[in-house]
């Protein structure tokens, strides 16, 4: 089985390698290690999207079993999207679970994950916290979600309200990382996001 | 105003009636939604295609087209014996038996086959009904309101 695997994964990589989205450079992937069982993909983030101008990383896993089960991907680059863990970079997508189907590609895969950025999907969400803003708070969700590609991904898009932010935590001694996600997870609100770290 | 009433089926309550509460509840949660997320998604993979469907698969031989099988993603060469599924989709023999014996959809274009699983034959009726009965509610009010 690991044969057919790893056989698979050269061809769909040869193949990707001519795709227009790569030559394009919207999307990227290259090899971990020499027996095809992991990979590193890249994926641009959307134009007229918070992620614009971003680079994300994705950690991709071969099973085995590829391709009768789906591969095993995450986010390596932290972002803040409903249904991706801002924490882990877990990601639920469909076809990544129980809709896989034998005949799609790491191709097609990253292409989905792109669309996924266009249109977050909160009602099936990953991060329930980023999904709430999402619903309930559109400007403040597109704000935060720049910001982070603006850290975390490379995006030009600099959002200064939440910088400054970000730096009075630190002033008070607080890790910059720790000090965002509260940040965000709390509408920016600068007192109720000490308060949690603190309380 | 009494038409009004009448033509909607309601009715003034009687002396020392009470409203049919659980009625509203009930009204409450289909208007909520609730009711559609109680026939949701099979919660996983479906079935395996059965073992009849499977073994009626016709077996073609390949002529001189040089596709893929989107299986493997090998070149499918003229001479090679092929499985041709219902919706004409082509695979290797045993990439294809490998995944029917995971689950019961056409890898290419989910085309589904029937499978010896009752549960899952059951699920699939009752999606089917109410997608029908939703279809025959849009038709109504469509003609009501056109």
């Amino acid at each position: 089985m690991a044969n057919i695997a790893a056989k698979r994964i050269k061809r769909e990589f040869k193949e990707i390698m001519k795709s227009e989205e790569v030559i394009g450079g919207s999307i990227k992937l290259g090899l971990v290690n020499e027996n095809w069982t992991e990979l590193k993909g890249e994926i641009a983030g959307p134009v007229d999207t918070p992620y614009e101008g971003g680079t994300f990383l994705l950690e991709i896993k071969v099973p085995e079993t590829y391709p009768f089960n789906p591969p095993k991907i995450r986010f390596l680059t932290k972002i803040w999207h409903p249904n991706v863990s801002s924490v882990t970079g877990a990601i639920c997508l469909d076809i990544l679970k129980d809709q896989w189907a034998a005949a799609l590609t790491l191709r097609t895969v990253l292409l989905s994950l792109q669309a996924l950025l266009s249109a977050g999907e909160p009602n099936d969400p990953q991060d329930a916290v980023v999904a709430k803003q999402f619903r309930e708070n559109p400007r403040l969700f597109t704000m935060t979600a720049r910001h982070w590609t603006n850290v975390y991904a490379g995006g030009p898009n600099i959002v200064h309200e939440c910088n400054s932010k970000v730096q009075r935590m630190l002033d008070m001694g607080i890790d910059e990382h720790q000090a965002r996600v509260a940040l965000s997870s709390y509408d920016w609100d600068l007192e109720r996001a000490t308060e949690q770290l603190f309380g | 105003m009494a038409g009004y009433f009448e033509e909607m089926g309601w009715r003034e309550l009687g002396d020392g009636e009470q409203p049919n509460h659980l009625l509203h509840f009930a009204r409450f949660l289909i208007d909520s939604g609730l009711d559609r997320s109680g026939a949701a998604e099979w919660p996983s993979l479906p079935p395996p295609a059965s073992k009849e469907a499977v073994k009626k698969l016709q077996d073609v031989i390949i002529e001189n087209q040089k596709k893929g099988c989107p299986i493997c993603l090998k070149n499918l060469e003229a001479g090679e014996k092929v499985k041709k599924m219902p919706c004409n989709h082509i695979f290797h023999p045993r990439c294809i038996l490998t995944w029917l014996d995971k689950t019961n959809s056409c890898p290419f274009c989910r085309h589904e086959m029937p499978t010896d699983d009752e549960n899952y034959e059951a699920y699939k009726k009752a999606k089917k009904r109410a997608e029908q009965s939703q279809n025959d509610l849009d038709a109504l009010h469509n003609s009501m309101f056109s």
